[in-house]
């Protein structure tokens, strides 16, 4: 058995649901309230690859642009991965994301990242169109719906980065 | 900068009580060498030499790679700190001081700034969907409001129906009413009985006529009529046209002219009756609606198209009511044209009928200065020159011999229809168009046969055959009549046939008596 670690940003408009994402996944839990994150959270889970592979995932809850809509980039500094969030019920948030990854790329160069459109439990308010979620799966191969209230789809998407990262860094 | 001992003690103390720093050495693995400070302020005080700092410090994974870094805010479960990782030869010294407050306050505004930015895109949102509300209410409003006016409009337009339907109705209705009971009353002469028939005849037909009219509308509403088309001659077809158009024309003054360029061919491939039945509507409209100057169809032909025109120098149509006057029951707006007879179909009946005949009708006009109405209809040019317009007489029909017939009846189409079929079977003909007429060309021209109707003016088919027979005329005499034939007097009549006459047996009873 193997343990090894990776830095996974989370990166997304403010109040797309980051935090919520990662405390669902790593505690399972969520709240309605939205906290706004300052700097950055730091959250571990291992996960279980296959060859005996543990991989500890160190996820940077990155805040989402701030007041004056810059992102500090040095917190991005030594990923091996990203998690891209969007609103689902704001899909100017769509672009923001793939913003923030056309920077990340620019400034880190390019790496696994896994797409996700979340808040898919606020049916009514819902706006992003099956037209969008096609031309995202078109243009990227991991676009996840996902819900952090209900857990949907959360950790498929995080295990499937979890994935993409080992494949390229530890060749499984 | 350099303070005095005193102020530098000062500050030092004040940094460390608010900041509680905390150093530590790692090395390139991230193991601990040694470390300095409030270890238990950021829960580092269980640290041996030689720990993975992973565990403690996850926030250095993918940093040790030689470079300064300051993360000013970074949240675990410890709380929140700002760290400085300084590379130092292959090592590096790791700062941990606590941002708790500066935290707490950064976050305050932020959620605040936030919150701010997620309403107004929540009002935006709202604003823009009440836009769209009521860009929609709008749109709706002028929909509902257009088809209020339209479903106004047409209901003027039917009631301006009825009240016309009405009054055409009620013109030979009443005719006939009073013509009815002039006969029926006492002490009426034969001739003013006759002459009252003849009246609730011609208010019939015209009843008929309306009722046609009507219907028409009604079947090519509803799709109902469909194309019979054949070979025609289209001479013929004109002729016809300018012999019911011609004396209307005549009646009230006007100049009236079917004029067919060169290249028409002489026969064509179509809907006759539907054709006739457009032209007879448009010059009926133009006669209609001129009081001075002419009327004229022109007919030209290009691409399996047949075109014509017809042209007055009538009032004109105003240019808003251009349209308008093609729709069921609708008229030009002037009180003039209403005052005019007329269903107001005759215009939406046409177009319907040019459509279906593949072409349509295009309409021009300068109000004040005369009309010009073209249909153009698609038709075809048969190989063979001509088809009949009706059925020649069987062989067995033409005349054994040179044989002249005297046709007596006051009936212009009858006649027609006799002369088409008696010179086609090779009889002379002679024409009377009453009883008077009749024994004067017979005595004077002496015909093999007289064929006589009995209800024709001045003398009665009865009264004239009598003379006929005191002056010694001896060619057989046929009635032809709708009437109880027992009441003729056989010394007179050779024969007789009911009308309607159907040609072939009047052709075959002729020969029994030639």
């Amino acid at each position: 058995m193997t343990q090894v670690s990776s830095k996974v940003c989370i990166l997304g408009d403010f109040a797309v649901g980051k935090t919520s994402t990662v405390e669902r996944f790593v505690n399972n839990q969520f709240s309605d309230k939205y906290l706004t994150t300052i700097g950055v959270k730091v959250d571990t889970k291992e996960l279980s690859l296959a060859d005996g592979l543990i991989l500890k995932l160190v996820l940077w809850d990155v805040a989402g642009a701030d007041r004056f809509g810059e992102l500090e980039l040095n917190y991005l500094r030594g990923a091996s991965g990203h998690l891209l969030v969007a609103d689902g019920t704001r899909p100017e948030t769509i672009e923001s994301a793939r913003r923030l990854r056309e920077q990340a790329v620019d400034r880190y160069g390019d790496l696994p990242f896994v797409f996700l459109v979340n808040k898919a439990d606020l049916k009514d308010a819902w706006e992003a169109d099956d037209a969008e979620i096609t031309a995202l799966r078109d243009e990227m191969d991991d676009v996840f719906v996902t819900s952090a209230k209900t857990g949907e789809n959360v950790a498929e998407a995080i295990e499937r980065l979890g994935e993409r990262i080992a494949a390229r860094e530890f060749s499984l | 900068m350099i303070f005095p001992d005193r102020v530098n003690g000062y500050l030092q103390a004040s940094f460390e009580t608010e900041r509680r720093p905390f150093c530590f050495l790692v090395d390139q693995e991230n193991r601990l060498l040694d470390s300095w400070g409030d270890a238990s302020a950021h829960h580092f005080e269980n640290l041996d030499i030689g720990d993975a700092m992973d565990e403690f410090a996850p926030y250095l994974v993918g940093l040790l790679d030689g470079s300064s870094v300051r993360l000013p805010f970074v949240t675990t479960s410890s709380g929140t700190v700002e760290v400085h990782i300084i590379p130092d030869g292959d090592n590096y010294y790791v700062i941990v001081m606590d941002a708790g407050e500066e935290h707490s306050s950064h976050r305050d505004r932020q959620q605040v700034a936030n919150e701010v930015r997620l309403l107004h895109a929540s009002q935006k949102k709202l604003i823009d969907k009440q836009r769209s509300l009521i860009s929609e209410l709008v749109e709706t409003k002028t929909e509902l409001d257009h088809q209020r006016l339209e479903a106004e409009r047409t209901n003027a337009s039917k009631s301006q129906f009825i009240a016309t339907m009405s009054h055409e109705f009620r013109t030979p209705l009443t005719s006939i009413i009073n013509y009815a009971e002039l006969a029926l009353e006492d002490g009426t002469g034969v001739e003013v009985i006759r002459k009252s028939a003849e009246a609730i005849a011609r208010a019939g037909r015209h009843l008929n006529q309306l009722v046609d009219t009507v219907l028409d509308e009604a079947q090519l509403e509803t799709g109902q009529i469909k194309l019979t088309e054949r070979a025609f001659d289209l001479r013929e077809l004109f002729d016809d046209i300018a012999a019911i158009m011609a004396p209307l024309a005549a009646d009230k003054g006007l100049s009236f002219g079917i004029f067919v360029a060169g290249d028409v061919p002489e026969t064509i491939f179509a809907d006759d009756v539907c054709l006739r039945q457009i032209l007879i509507n448009l010059l009926g409209n133009g006669i209609k609606f001129t009081e001075t100057g002419r009327v004229r169809l022109d007919i030209s032909w290009e691409h399996d198209t047949l075109q014509a025109t017809v042209t007055d120098t009538g009032p004109g149509i105003p240019a808003e009511d251009q349209e308008r006057i093609f729709h069921a029951f609708e008229r030009a707006g002037d009180l003039d044209r209403r005052s005019r007879p007329g269903t107001g179909l005759g215009l939406t009946i046409s177009r319907k009928l040019a459509r279906l005949m593949g072409g349509d009708i295009q309409l021009s006009s300068q109000y004040g200065n005369g009309c010009s109405v073209t249909v153009f209809v698609r038709a075809t040019v048969p190989e063979r020159d001509r088809e009949p317009a009706l059925p020649e007489p069987a062989e067995e029909f033409r005349a054994p011999r040179p044989t002249t017939i005297l046709v007596c009846d006051d009936d212009e189409d009858l006649l027609a229809l006799a002369e088409y079929y008696l010179q086609r079977a090779g009889y002379g003909l002679l024409i009377a168009r009453d009883g008077e007429e009749a024994v004067q060309k017979a005595l004077a021209y002496v015909p093999d046969l007289v064929l006589m109707d009995i209800n024709v003016p001045r003398l009665t088919g009865s009264e004239a055959a009598a003379k006929l027979r005191a002056k010694g005329f001896e060619a057989p005499i046929l009635a032809l009549t709708a009437s109880d034939v027992r009441k003729l007097d056989s010394d007179d009549f050779s024969g007789s046939l009911r009308k309607p006459i159907q040609m072939p047996r009047l052709l075959a009873q002729i020969q029994t008596y030639i």
